[in-house]
């Protein structure tokens, strides 16, 4: 047959894989070859980058778009991508007994050298597993004496100990230049003809690298950890890596799908990390410190990158980006640059309290009209306790700005669930929104129509919150309930996250190593895609548990003491475990820490454990 | 990109679908060319901000997995480009097995090629392993005989029963001289604005007659070979037509499938 999938050596599936795609929801998923697509003509140390979700949702991500380009720039070394195959073409797959292969090549998964999955979050366990069997490999590390390195990375890493066995190394921190150094590690190992063995001996001792086979955990009767043992002449304690991001590469080439991915647009980078210290936030806790890139360099990547996709939207992403030292001054340039080209500006994760009205002009000038905003709780006393002290007459500010700007649509996002939070402050949701409303009335406009998000609040490791108890199922649903009766208003859309959903993800949020059967029985069940409504099936989780003798309760409705040895504990994010006890005290009595950006340091260790600072390089634009 | 005052226009494309391209849907493949104008910095005009308000008009949907060397895309242009110029610089901002056949450039009143085309031809390439050239053209011949052949099509929401025959305007065996064992089909469909036959019903029907079991059959390769508009016994290419909307013939009607 003839077959025009690239397919360029003899270990190629490309001929096989022609007929599965005519039986298979949307194909192009698994085809490659779209605008930017790296074009792979030789071997070398070869890298397979995995998302462990479905092509539209993978695509989009942006750490491995950086991963992709950091390893295609490197002189003999290659790396190509693959995805969750959506339960179709994974049902086509078994039955043809076509392994796991990647996008650009063709090529079995299990044929490359390094085989690195991102672990976004926990819903996404099981599909992990998935991957790693689908490319014919053991599940378990302590199984695989061949194949390629089943390497993890990504804001999972805070806390991988449930799936932590089934990778054989895992890097913390930002990616960049802990890939270059596997890579080389890798190249040198094939040059000299090391075994497995010793190339994972090597890598292990890489900074960053922790290799959960090098850890033993201990258990008390009563279930708590009592230790987590490092294996003698195992490497130091994995520490995160931090990266200067001016002086690594960002990817020129991103990859523009043929479908519409979750996240269809270009995506520039504004800074990593985020010192706010709201004290539910993993990634605010995990990324520290702020490291901005210089506005120049925002602003001729947004020039650039428009030129290489295409994209009709650019967005300048971060945690947090209206804190961007510049972001008045880039935003008015790459306003401009838009006009220029027909696209338009957004800025993800708008805080309330730094909303201008000339900001709310930039942004998404005659755009589709929403926007997103998150107040995560309704009184000032539960945003103190989480320590994001906006105050009302600020986010009725910011709602006013942008309906005067044309916006129609708002979106507010909620957490119910939070430590201390009373029904008052669920009931106070209905009441916040109101009282927005009623603020734009008083202006003379028209309001807009509310989108009403509300999720169940995770405790979260490395968060000061990781002491408390997750609220049970029942009183989530009692709160939901309370939401639907308070919230009733035609201009109001109400929506919120599945509470079993949330449940499982308490659970793994801050499980250890005993809960890896637990993930795998499941998988081994059925389940995938346990973040898609369709697919995810609680039964199957509670079941499971069950017949593992595993309590939930242990994990999600158990306030640990002050003196708990967390399953996390060994691995470094330069956070100080006191820091965050503190907080989480503080917390308790509503009281608030400042951002060191704007007050003195608050300690929370990073810096001096790191030997680092915050890197604020608020240079003008042009200059 | 918009220059106020410029004479509105249109630009016509003939485009080929082939190598990974055939597995893109028609809203892939739409989006795709969208991106491709912009890309190549054609002067497209925008009922909004949002790619997806771009002004374009597509020939009819292809199925997935058909190749083809006709596709027809009109954008509407707020400055002129030369179409050789539009041409090119398409050439350079597409992605492998789209390719721009030729431009041509349309008053902005033309017809919209969405709503001209009526007819599709199709090259069907059986393997070898579907059976001889006489066990096809036999079926062929008792397909044609039929004054109807009746076809379950089954769609998501509904199921309903269609005459293929009335569809079927031509239906030969092909010679296909040194390019394979199998037999090659060509056939004359209709496809587009008075209703959509598609190859593969009329293969499933052929394979039924030559007693050739779905899996193999499934094999063939389809191709589209040329999109038109019917004038009369005339089947006329997109790019010769579109002058004015009094060009345009016999206009929009009703679905008959």
């Amino acid at each position: 047959m003839n077959c025009d999938l690239n397919d360029i050596s003899s270990g190629g599936l490309a001929e096989r894989l022609a007929p599965l795609l005519l039986r298979v929801e949307r194909p192009s998923r698994y085809t490659g070859g779209e605008w930017n697509a790296p074009l792979i003509t030789e071997g070398g140390t070869t890298v397979v980058l995995a998302y462990p979700d479905v092509y539209e949702i993978g695509t989009s991500n942006l750490g491995l778009s950086i991963l992709r380009e950091v390893v295609n720039g490197m002189d003999g070394a290659s790396a190509e991508r693959t995805y969750s195959p959506w339960v179709d073409m994974e049902s086509e797959m078994r039955e043809a007994g076509m392994p796991l292969f990647s996008l650009e090549t063709h090529r079995p998964v299990g044929d490359f050298d390094i085989f690195g999955i991102t672990i976004p979050h926990e819903l996404t366990y099981t599909n992990i597993l998935n991957l790693i069997d689908l490319a014919g490999l053991p599940l378990l590390a302590s199984d695989r004496d061949s194949g390629p390195l089943v390497v993890g990375g990504g804001c999972g890493t805070a806390n991988p100990e449930p799936i932590a066995e089934y990778f054989d190394l895992l890097f913390l921190g930002d990616g960049e230049e802990a890939i270059v150094s596997l890579v080389e590690t890798v190249a040198r190992g094939k040059a000299e003809g090391w075994s497995r063995a010793r190339t994972l001996d090597e890598a292990s001792m890489l900074p960053g690298a922790y290799r959960p086979g090098d850890y033993q955990v201990s258990y008390e009767a009563d279930g708590r950890l009592s230790g987590v043992a490092r294996r003698d002449g195992a490497a130091g304690r994995p520490t995160k890596n931090l990266v200067d991001l001016d002086r690594w590469l960002y990817p020129r080439r991103p990859i523009v799908p043929f479908c519409e991915a979750v996240h269809d647009r270009l995506n520039v980078e504004l800074f990593r990390g985020c010192t706010r210290g709201c004290r539910f936030c993993q990634a605010g806790m995990t990324y520290r410190p702020v490291r901005e890139r210089t506005a120049g360099e925002v602003v001729k990547l947004v020039e650039e990158l428009a030129d290489a996709t295409g994209h009709d939207e650019v967005s300048l992403c971060s945690l947090s980006s209206t804190d961007y030292s510049r972001i008045a001054d880039v935003a008015s340039q790459v306003a401009e640059i838009c006009r220029h080209r027909q696209m338009i500006m957004s800025l993800p994760s708008l805080r309330m309290d730094s909303m201008s009205a000339e900001l709310a002009a930039r942004l998404d000038r005659g755009g589709r009209g929403g926007l997103t905003f998150a107040p995560e709780a309704a009184t000032e006393r539960l945003r103190n306790v989480i320590n994001k002290p906006i105050s009302e007459s600020e986010m009725a500010e910011a709602i006013v700005c942008s309906v005067r700007e044309g916006r129609r649509r708002i979106k507010l996002y909620f957490m119910i669930g939070l430590p201390t939070e009373t029904d008052q402050d669920v009931e106070e949701i209905a009441g916040l929104v109101y009282r927005l409303r009623d603020a734009v009335r008083a202006e003379k406009l028209t309001p807009p129509s509310f989108n009403v998000s509300v999720s169940t609040f995770i405790p979260k490791a490395h968060t000061p919150f990781q002491w408390c108890a997750q609220a049970d199922i029942e009183t989530i649903r009692r709160k939901q309930q309370i939401l639907k009766s308070s919230l009733r208003a035609r201009s109001v859309n109400l929506s919120w996250h599945d509470s079993e959903m949330s449940t499982v993800e308490g659970m793994l949020a801050r499980g250890d190593r005993r809960l890896g059967r637990l993930v795998e029985q499941v998988w081994s069940s059925g389940a995938r895609f346990d973040s898609w409504t369709e697919h995810f099936d609680f039964d199957r989780w509670m079941d499971a548990a069950r017949g593992l003798g595993i309590d939930p309760g242990f994990y999600l409705e158990r306030e640990r003491a002050s003196d708990e040895v967390f399953p996390w504990d060994h691995l470094d994010f330069g956070l100080d475990k006191g820091f965050l006890r503190d907080e989480f005290e503080r917390a308790l009595e509503a009281g608030l820490t400042a951002d060191c950006r704007q007050a003195e340091c608050a300690g929370c260790g990073v810096c001096e454990r790191l030997g680092t600072e915050p890197v604020l390089k608020g240079v003008a634009a042009d200059g | 990109m918009a220059e106020s005052g410029a004479q509105p226009l249109r630009l016509r494309v003939q485009f080929t679908k082939e190598g990974n391209a055939r597995y893109l849907s028609h809203s892939e493949y739409s989006r795709t060319l969208m991106i491709a104008a912009r890309r190549a910095g054609l002067p497209v005009e925008y009922a909004g901000m949002k790619m997806s308000r771009m002004k374009v008009s597509l020939s009819p949907p292809l199925p997935i997995g058909i190749t083809s060397e006709s596709e027809f895309v009109d954008y509407n242009l707020v400055a002129y480009m030369p179409a050789a110029e539009a041409q090119q610089r398409l050439e350079q901002a597409l992605t492998e097995g789209i390719r721009p056949v030729q431009c041509r450039l349309l008053g902005a009143d033309a017809r919209p090629v969405g709503k001209l085309i009526d007819t599709a031809t199709f090259r069907v390439d059986l393997p070898a392993e579907a059976g001889s050239e006489g066990d096809w053209s036999g079926a062929v011949e008792r397909f044609l005989e039929k004054n109807s052949v009746p076809y379950e099509r089954v769609q998501p929401r509904r199921t309903r029963v269609v005459d293929l025959r009335q569809g079927v305007h031509t239906l030969i065996i092909e010679d296909r001289a040194a390019e394979g064992d199998g037999v090659r089909l060509g056939m004359t469909l209709d496809d587009g604005i008075a209703g959509t036959i598609k190859p593969w019903e009329v293969v499933e029907v052929l394979a039924g007659l030559a007693e050739v079991d779905r899996d193999v059959w499934e094999r063939a390769r389809v191709h589209r070979t040329g999109l038109f508009a019917r004038r009369g016994e005339k089947l006329v290419s997109p790019m010769e037509l579109g002058r004015t909307k009094s060009a345009a013939g016999r206009g929009a009607r009703g679905g008959k499938y």
